[in-house]
């Protein structure tokens, strides 16, 4: 039960950075977008190769998702802001479109092969009976604060305010003297910072490869509308949701049903999990575990 | 206060909605812009606000050029207000808030002043304070959509239709607001208004607006008594 729970949470933080970025851009721009788990490997491959130039590890995690952040401004002024003034599909059209370009850069400039951080193994420690990896801590450490400095931005800052009050409002915002180009640019900006997070714990945890984003695509959508598109905090409860069904799927032994002593499924099935539970909470809660969106918060 | 001279504007690719209109309003005074639905009404009070830029003409807001100062520098440092017609207020902040949010780049001690002197001025916000925006009647979300713009302290209130969707009972409570912020702040106001009866009683002057275009302009009492007004754009008598 123990290793279940450390298995589900490791998940959920996986999948919390990326879904709590797509959530939040989504309250103030309203489309969803596809490009950020590609922000993210952007974030996993710059900051792999700033450790390799010698910066030491804490350094380049922020010094990449600095520049992730920067790069999803870059693509909200020039691209997203002018696909956003023909419709929020267009955008996503637009969204998928980068995504895929971004696939072919990457295949481009690192081939097919899989990469990793340059990171000592360490030997995984106990806890009550369960295996925890020094570089799931990390994780846990990393997302933590990413997330717990997101929400003081949102709740204890001018800028934070000035997001509820775009998010709720735009028109209203803007006639209270808010300028919320410039607030969606920050928010893109933060946005780009915790899907290049993401990418790099994931990274630090396994390795980095042109189909890291495709991955993640799924779960972390489905993570996201769970939440309440929309809603930057739900979407880290719909990421836990989204990973206790997933570590179910593969963790759990369901041989009994078949009558043998071993039944795992394989890996891949952890997805077919995310689809799932998507399908089913749009069929009897569309609007997510929480209703509304960002406004809320 | 305001002056707009034969401007031009539409949305996106599509044709001009206003086709070369001019306008000017004064402090102390509320002017009123009337005319049918489509006629570019509230099309005009976007342009003067700053949300639609216009594609000619020019928008003076005491002398100085601001057809292309969006809406939040106009807010900030050219002392205006406005207030959408409808979604009027930020649903999901309690009433305090809401008002708070329009003095954001007030210090700490004005913004509290203008808080307690709005509460003051419409007891019925002050006995809700903290409650939700959404909680409030339409009539009441009206008067707080009409106190957050006057947190800032303008000396310009563009209103779009703030009778949209109110009780007869409520529109009156709302339309002697504004009359009040007319007479006690000097406020320049300009009106974008359906229940063209109703706003006149309170404006000095109005335009009447058909197809893009000044079709007729006069002091609000003029144009009540006008038969051709009653006929054309007022769409029947006014209620005794």
């Amino acid at each position: 039960m123990i290793q279940f729970l450390i298995d589900t949470i490791i998940r959920a933080l996986d999948l919390a950075l990326i879904a709590v970025a797509l959530s939040g851009v989504y309250s103030l721009i309203k489309f969803p977008n596809v490009a950020l788990v590609q922000y993210a490997v952007v974030g996993a491959f710059v900051g792999m190769l700033l450790q390799q130039a010698g910066l030491p590890l804490v350094l380049a995690l922020p010094v990449s998702a600095i520049f992730v952040g920067l790069v999803a401004v870059i693509f909200n002024v020039l691209l997203f802001e002018r696909l956003l003034t023909e419709g929020s599909a267009i955008a996503l059209i637009g969204s998928l479109a980068l995504s895929m370009i971004l696939s072919a850069v990457f295949l481009l400039a690192f081939g097919p092969a899989a990469y990793r951080f340059d990171l000592a193994v360490a030997p995984a420690m106990r806890v009550l009976g369960a295996r925890i990896t020094v570089h799931q801590l990390s994780t846990l450490a990393i997302t933590v604060a990413a997330l717990g400095g997101f929400a003081a931005i949102l709740f204890f800052t001018r800028l934070g305010r000035e997001m509820r009050a775009t998010a709720t409002n735009k028109v209203l915002a803007s006639a209270s003297g808010i300028d919320t180009r410039r607030v969606i640019n920050a928010t893109v900006f933060l946005s780009g910072v915790l899907a290049a997070l993401g990418g790099m714990t994931l990274a630090m945890r396994g390795s980095v490869s042109i189909d890291l984003g495709t991955q993640m695509l799924l779960p972390v959508f489905a993570a996201a509308i769970l939440g309440g598109l929309g809603n930057a905090l739900g979407a880290i409860a719909g990421a836990l949701v989204i990973s206790a069904a997933e570590t179910f799927v593969t963790n759990t032994n369901f041989g009994v049903l078949t009558g043998t002593d071993f039944l795992f499924l394989p890996a891949s099935y952890a997805q077919t999990a995310s689809f799932a539970l998507l399908v089913g909470f749009l069929l009897l809660r569309p609007s997510g575990l929480f209703t509304s969106e960002v406004s809320r918060v | 206060m305001i002056e707009v001279q034969d401007i031009r504007a539409g949305y996106g690719d599509g044709p001009d909605i206003l086709g070369g209109i001019s306008m000017h309003a004064h402090a102390r005074e509320i002017v009123t812009i009337l005319g049918p639905n489509g006629c570019g009404k509230s099309t005009l009070l976007k342009t003067v606000a700053g949300f639609v830029t216009p594609r000619a003409g020019t928008v003076r807001i005491d002398g100085q050029h601001a057809e292309a100062v969006p809406i939040h520098e106009k807010v900030r440092h050219h002392g205006v207000g406005y207030v959408p017609q409808t979604d009027n207020v930020f649903r999901t902040m309690s009433v305090a808030e809401n008002l708070l949010m329009g003095a954001r780049d007030l210090d700490r001690q004005t913004r509290e002043e203008r808080l307690d002197a709005v509460m003051a001025q419409y007891p019925s916000l002050a006995n809700k304070r903290r409650r939700k925006a959404s909680a409030l009647s339409g009539g009441e979300r009206q008067i707080l959509s009409l106190a957050r713009a006057l947190m800032a302290g303008p000396r310009i209130l563009l209103l779009d239709e703030p009778s949209a969707g109110l009780s007869p009972a409520m529109m009156h409570d709302v339309f002697d607001a504004i009359a009040r912020i007319r007479d006690e702040q000097d406020m320049c106001i300009l009106m974008v208004e359906q229940n063209a009866f109703e706003g006149l009683s309170i404006s000095d002057r109005a335009y009447v607006l058909n197809l893009g275009k000044v079709a007729l302009t006069a002091q609000a009492q003029a144009l009540l008594n006008d038969p051709a007004m009653e006929r054309l754009y007022l769409g029947g008598a006014p209620a005794e």
